[in-house]
């Protein structure tokens, strides 16, 4: 069923799609619609599960860390400073192992208060060991539910998903909506085989000498290797079953591009619509979205790039004192394969409109710019 | 051999991590006897997150659920829920942490979990400091006690937090306190709460022998004269806050005579001690007024 | 015993923290410096029993309501509990513990209760065992007797008991009236004593006249004596034969066998023992006016302290400090006593002040009776030089009742002098034991360590202070009308209540404190006792400071 509906609640769709068992949520801007459908959603029994309605961010991530440790399958919704508060909680949920979904509506951290958006709330949660999906549009966000949860319950690692602050969460798009029945095929229901049950009695998280601590770590990070394959796998499968395919990036018009525009979330599309018109000016440019920074698809980025004469990364986030985190991240997955010029934008901080115009002036500064110094460029600062 | 007085069921087992005498170990055992293998416990940063032993093993054979230092209660209620939606209602999901755990970092989970009546029982095990870390004050640090953080020159001047008092204030259908001096008392009160459907929430005076520079063999007996001493009542408030039952069937000891083997308040001077030992009992007045009163309102009577 | 899981590679591992065993690899026991060992104590009341009666078991036997055994184990050591347990002075009260925390336990009640219970029940007492070849004499039936030959005949020894009178009993019988012992109770106890194994009974045979016991010597294995003390001594003045005078045993003998006796009359006693105190009660209930003259003060008078007060709760009169100097007599009739007036001097070899006559002061007193009451002796006639004798009693070597003659033993009043009816008792047992150990060629048990023990060594705590509960009794005013037992046993309720007051010193009772407190789950409690797992007790040592009763001790590691 086709439906126009805010990205808020495309994701409320999803989770109803996804049956999910337990929810545990705390308002915050711009998130709230998520909270507010999801409670009418399980009020009205369209959603057969737990709501628990905590008093913090932190408490509803050990909620869903609870509820999912008992074998239930686990929801909650978050931004920014919701986001770091759950900061001990969410690497509590991959120690722990637990396939906990969280959407994350990317907003901008204060002081000042802002609630706009930026990535820089689940970027500084990179490195905690949550696969990140960084979704484009409303049907997206929808869509990534179900999978999130097929890929997190097949590698036991949680599933962040991120949407961009009212871009996404507050814009009203079409989309498809998910029925339960039909995905109840691509997601069975989540039965788990270890979990909190006094028939099987087992103590989870004891104390762990450095004698154990690196191997547990490092299974970790095995899952995470692993979870570049689900991904596909269960982007693929997702398609041949509704129809849309996912995949870990999604280039566009990049075969005989000189310059490829990197980008993720909202920006993808604006960029999209510049490139378009920038080939009807003959300018040999493309653009690469990435869809999952965590893992990050070293291969398809560095297959893509290397075949292209100039790599722009642009960055709605900013990792002080090194530069944007996307940025980062493209030049280790080049690194030692090539040595065209990577360089880095800084933009849209605080939702500041990346609009086409902007990454038109990017882009046509991309391709002035050569091997510039500094290799970090901010767009739009009022100098 | 007679009877067993308590449950012979061992849910707790040897090997653990506990120090000699350790009364946190005691009150674990015997809650372990009232509830029985059907229970799951979540247990945050203390000593207990020690005593269970390492990975990959356990002294406990019930399932535990390790969590971080703040979250006892909010993870309990997460783990209930998992559990209905699972269909199983019949386990008993018990959140189990020290006092830091409840009166401090913990104390806005709990309150949210209590607030909403999630289906648990709250266990703080009280041995009035932050062990786990090394004897660091908390706020159920008795006035007087040494602690690392609260040295001997500086000793806490600040009355223990009433945590009972704020629970109370949550409306939850039960509360009570217990000491592991008296076992059969602790197991009743574990089965009571056990029925009752809502956050219960009991706090069981664990004496320390590491923390309290006890001699390990009077943890027992710092159970028993911290009631006797009026120092820690025993009582259990029902009827969402309305009922205050409080125990007073003993035969009173002193305040000094409590303290005495503990080295934690062994620098107070006499006229401390005596100062000390009347706010207890006025405290112990102030409690059994407050019974009185709340059984005189009209309509809150049982 | 689990062992500790180690893990070679991760891909052994689960991918979770989570564990897979317990943790009983971990042998917190190598922790301990100090062990905590099960260790009973005797308690005091058991040493404090002449015939060392096992209390502390007992009691604890009652409060399991296992009446049957709790019988079975006091008559273990004494065989008649319904006697003692309403005549005995009762030294093991005065040991008990908890005499130093409220009152002493009423063991006495307790023990009568459970002997009341045995002669309500005959069939508690076990077949004797398989007659053996050899034969025991016993000579005289008071309580050594009896005892001697209930341990002989339930051992399966053949005894012959010889009595001189027509009944048997000895002081049990002739000496203490009924309002304390009751004829159907005393019977009962021999019946059932009787009845215990292959005994036979030859009354009004005087042993050393009508059978020699040279002739007990040559038809008998070996011979227990235990003749008493049947002898008043006299007071050794003028007119002690003269009509009105008369030995208080001779008096109790009478009133013992139902004679009508009129007493209405002014009576005297002279003495302060139990005999005195008997005496004085009996005459005062056939309707004398009674005085007790006794030549020192209360304090010292040996009778049992409760008899002298019930005494004078029923109107005895005491007159302390004096002694009769002469007996006046008209007509060869009883009339007046001369008194001398006497004060307390040094104290003599009893530990006693001596009474010393004061000069000069004297005082007469009307007297129509006059019973003596200053002790028994023996009649050793027949006995003599065939076994050795010393101070008109009969010596023994050791505590067995060994005399010179290797088969011939003794025990009673007649090798102790007046003493009690438990000693007696127990030393018939001791005898009786002692000759089956020679029968059997066995040795000597070695003799019981005694241990100090005291309410220090109580964790009162765990009791809460409350008053002895006492035998529910008549009025005094009913009591002084006749010869009506005074008091009664317990009612399963009062038992239940005293027995509950016994602190079970230095004995495990299986409280289960040790086992409930330990925090290392260390403590294993078995069908019949508890077991500390040395491979976890950390040495907290909460088990023993917790225990109520002292029964673990502490044991330094490695010793
Ligand atoms: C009046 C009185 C009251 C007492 N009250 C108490 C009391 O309340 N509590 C207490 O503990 N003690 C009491 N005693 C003391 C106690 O009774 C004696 O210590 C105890 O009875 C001694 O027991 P026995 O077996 O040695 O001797 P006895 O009881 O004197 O028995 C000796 C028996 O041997 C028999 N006999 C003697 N010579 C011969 C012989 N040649 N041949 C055959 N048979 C013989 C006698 O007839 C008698 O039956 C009292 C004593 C008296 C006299
Ligand atoms: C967020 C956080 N802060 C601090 C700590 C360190 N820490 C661990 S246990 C503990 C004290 C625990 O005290 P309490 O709850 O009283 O339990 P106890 O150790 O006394 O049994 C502290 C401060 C932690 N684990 N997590
Ligand atoms: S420090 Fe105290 S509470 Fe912690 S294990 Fe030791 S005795 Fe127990
Ligand atoms: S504590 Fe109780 S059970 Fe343990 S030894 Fe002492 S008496 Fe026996
Ligand atoms: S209480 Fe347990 S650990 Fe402590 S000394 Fe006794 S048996 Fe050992
Ligand atoms: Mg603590």
């Amino acid at each position: 069923m086709k439906k126009v509906v805010m990205g808020n609640h495309a994701v409320s769709y999803g989770v109803r799609a996804s049956e999910v068992k337990v929810i545990s949520a705390y308002p915050v801007t711009p998130q709230t619609h998520i909270v507010e459908l999801l409670s009418e959603l399980v009020a009205n029994g369209e959603i057969d599960a737990k709501f628990i309605k905590v008093e913090s961010e932190h408490s509803a991530m050990a909620a869903c860390v609870g509820a999912s440790a008992a074998g239930s399958r686990t929801f909650t919704a978050t931004s920014s400073q919701g986001l770091l508060l759950m900061t001990e909680m969410l690497h509590w949920a991959v120690g722990a192992r637990l396939p906990i979904v969280l959407t994350n509506v990317n907003r901008a951290i204060g002081p000042p208060w802002s609630i706009w958006t930026d990535q820089n709330d689940s970027l500084s949660m990179r490195d905690v060991g949550w696969i990140q999906i960084y979704c484009e549009s409303n049907q997206e966000t929808q869509d990534a539910i179900p999978q999130a949860f097929k890929i997190a319950e097949e590698i036991n690692l949680p599933v962040m998903l991120v949407l961009d602050a009212f871009f996404l969460s507050h814009t009203y798009e079409i989309v498809d909506l998910l029925e339960t029945e039909q995905v109840r095929d691509f997601l069975p229901p989540y039965n788990p085989e270890i979990k909190l049950d006094t028939n099987d009695p087992h103590s989870f998280g004891n104390l762990s000498g450095p004698d154990y601590y690196m191997e547990l770590r490092y299974m970790i990070e095995e899952a995470m290797n692993d979870a570049r394959g689900v991904i596909k796998r269960v982007g693929k499968e997702f398609g041949e079953h509704f129809g849309r395919y996912y995949d870990m990036v999604v280039p566009y018009r990049c075969d005989d591009a000189d310059l490829i525009l990197v980008t993720s979330g909202t920006v993808a599309s604006t960029t999209r619509a510049v490139i378009d018109e920038m080939r009807d000016e003959g300018i040999k440019i493309g653009a690469l979205k990435i869809r999952v920074l965590r893992p990050f698809p070293f291969k398809e980025v560095s297959d893509i790039l290397c075949s292209t004469k100039k790599v722009a990364v642009l960055d709605r986030n900013i990792s002080f004192g090194n530069h944007g985190v996307f940025f980062q991240e493209v030049k280790s997955a080049l690194y030692g394969k090539t040595d065209i010029p990577i360089i880095g934008y800084i933009l849209g901080l605080g939702g500041r409109d990346v609009t086409p115009k902007v990454i038109r002036e990017v882009a046509d500064k991309a391709i002035k710019d050569k091997n510039p110094e500094p290799y970090i460029n901010w767009i739009g600062v009022k100098r | 051999m007679r009877e067993a007085r308590i449950p012979t069921e061992e849910l707790m087992g040897s090997g653990h991590l506990a120090c000699q005498g350790c009364g946190a170990t005691i009150a674990m055992r015997f809650a372990l006897k009232a509830l029985g293998s059907k229970t799951i416990l979540v247990i945050p940063a203390c000593c207990w997150a020690v005593i269970d032993g390492t990975f990959p093993h356990s002294a406990v054979d019930v399932p535990i659920f390790h969590t971080a230092f703040e979250t006892a209660a909010v993870t309990a209620a997460g783990v209930k829920a998992g559990l209905e939606m699972r269909g199983d209602f019949e386990t008993t999901v018990v959140a189990w942490a020290g006092d830091g755990g409840t009166f401090d970092i913990g104390l806005q989970a709990l309150s949210g979990t209590a607030e909403r009546n999630d289906d648990i029982i709250y266990v703080c095990y009280d041995n009035e400091a932050y062990m786990n870390t090394g004897i660091q004050r908390s706020s159920s640090t008795p006035v007087g006690a040494w602690t690392t953080t609260t040295p001997v020159t500086n000793y806490k001047t600040r009355p223990k937090k009433n945590m009972i008092d704020i629970m109370a204030a949550h409306a939850i259908p039960y509360i009570a306190t217990a000491s592991v001096a008296y076992p059969e008392d602790l197991i009743r009160k574990f089965k009571k709460a056990k029925a009752i459907k809502g956050t219960k929430y009991i706090q069981i005076l664990a004496p320390c022998p590491t923390g309290w520079k006890l001699s390990p063999e009077l943890t027992i007996w710092a159970g028993r004269k911290a009631v006797t001493s009026k120092v820690y009542p025993m009582l259990e408030i029902t009827e969402n806050g309305n009922k205050l039952t409080v125990w007073k069937d003993f035969e009173a000891t002193s305040f000094k005579e409590y303290i005495k083997p503990q080295g934690r308040f062994r620098h107070l001077k006499e006229n401390e001690i005596e100062k000390i030992g009347k706010d207890v009992e006025s405290s112990w007045q102030r409690l059994l007024a407050r019974e009185k009163m709340l059984a005189s309102i009209p309509g809150l009577e049982a | 015993m689990s062992k500790q899981i180690k893990f070679d590679s991760y891909r052994e591992m689960p991918i979770r923290s989570m564990t897979l065993d317990n943790m009983l690899w971990n042998k917190t026991g190598s922790w301990r410096n100090v062990k905590p060992v099960y260790d009973n104590k005797v308690s005091p009341c058991i040493l404090g029993c002449p015939a060392g009666e096992n209390i502390q078991h007992y009691i604890q036997l009652v409060i399991d309501k296992k009446y049957k055994e709790a019988w079975e184990t006091i008559i273990e050591s004494n065989p008649m509990p319904a006697v003692t347990g309403r005549v005995c002075s009762h030294p093991c009260m005065g040991k008990c513990t908890r005499g130093d925390y409220d009152e002493a336990v009423n063991i006495n009640a307790i023990e009568r209760t459970l002997g009341d219970m045995g002669i309500d029940n005959p069939g508690w007492m076990r077949e004797s065992e398989k007659t053996k070849k050899q034969k025991v004499a016993v000579i005289g039936s008071g309580p050594a007797g009896l005892s001697a030959a209930f341990y002989l005949a339930r051992a399966g020894y053949s005894v012959t008991l010889y009595e001189t009178e027509k009944a048997l009993g000895g002081v049990l019988r002739w000496g203490i009236p009924e309002y304390r012992l009751p004829n159907c109770v005393l019977d009962g106890v021999i019946e059932s004593i009787l009845n215990s194994g292959p005994i036979s009974v030859k009354t009004e045979t005087v042993v050393g006249k009508e059978i020699k016991l040279k002739e007990l010597e040559d038809n008998f294995d070996a011979i227990f004596i235990g003749i008493g003390l049947m002898e008043s001594r006299k007071l050794g003045i003028s007119n002690e034969d003269c009509e009105g005078v008369e030995s208080g045993l001779e008096y109790l003998k009478r009133v013992n066998s139902g004679d009508n006796l009129d007493s209405s009359k002014k009576t005297v006693v002279i003495g302060g023992g139990n005999t005195a105190m008997d005496v004085a009660r009996s005459a005062l209930r056939k309707g004398s006016d009674v005085t007790v003259v006794y030549r020192r003060t209360q304090a010292e008078m040996p009778a049992i302290a409760s008899e002298i007060e019930e005494a004078e709760k029923e109107g005895v009169n005491f007159r302390f400090l004096a002694a009769p100097k002469e007996i006046v007599a008209e007509g060869g009739k009883l009339s007046k006593v001369l008194f001398q007036e006497m004060e307390l001097g040094e104290p003599d070899e009893s530990g006693r002040r001596r009474p010393v006559p004061l000069e000069g002061k004297t005082f007469t007193m009307e007297v129509g009776r006059l019973f003596t009451a200053i002790g028994e002796r023996a009649d050793l006639d027949g006995f003599g030089p065939e076994v050795d004798t010393e101070w008109d009693l009969i010596k023994v070597n050791g505590e067995f009742g060994e005399t010179n003659k290797k088969n011939i033993f003794a025990g009673g009043d007649i090798v102790t002098g007046a003493a009690s009816v438990v000693e007696a008792v127990a030393a018939g047992r001791k005898a009786a034991e002692k000759i089956i150990r020679v029968f059997i060629g066995e040795a000597d048990p070695p003799k019981q360590e005694e241990t100090e023990f005291g309410i220090e060594n109580i964790n009162v705590d765990y009791f809460t202070k409350s008053n002895r509960t006492l035998n529910p009794r008549i009025s005094v005013e009913e009591a002084k009308k006749g010869f009506e037992e005074i008091l009664t046993g317990f009612d399963e309720q009062l038992l239940q209540k005293e027995v509950d007051r016994c602190f079970s010193c230095g004995v495990c009772n299986y409280c289960d404190n040790c086992w409930v407190y330990c925090p290392d789950t260390a403590i294993v409690r078995k069908d019949d006792r508890y077991e500390i797992d040395y491979d976890y007790c950390k040495g907290c040592l909460v088990c023993v400071e917790e225990c109520p009763r002292s029964a673990l001790s502490i044991e330094e590691e490695g010793k």
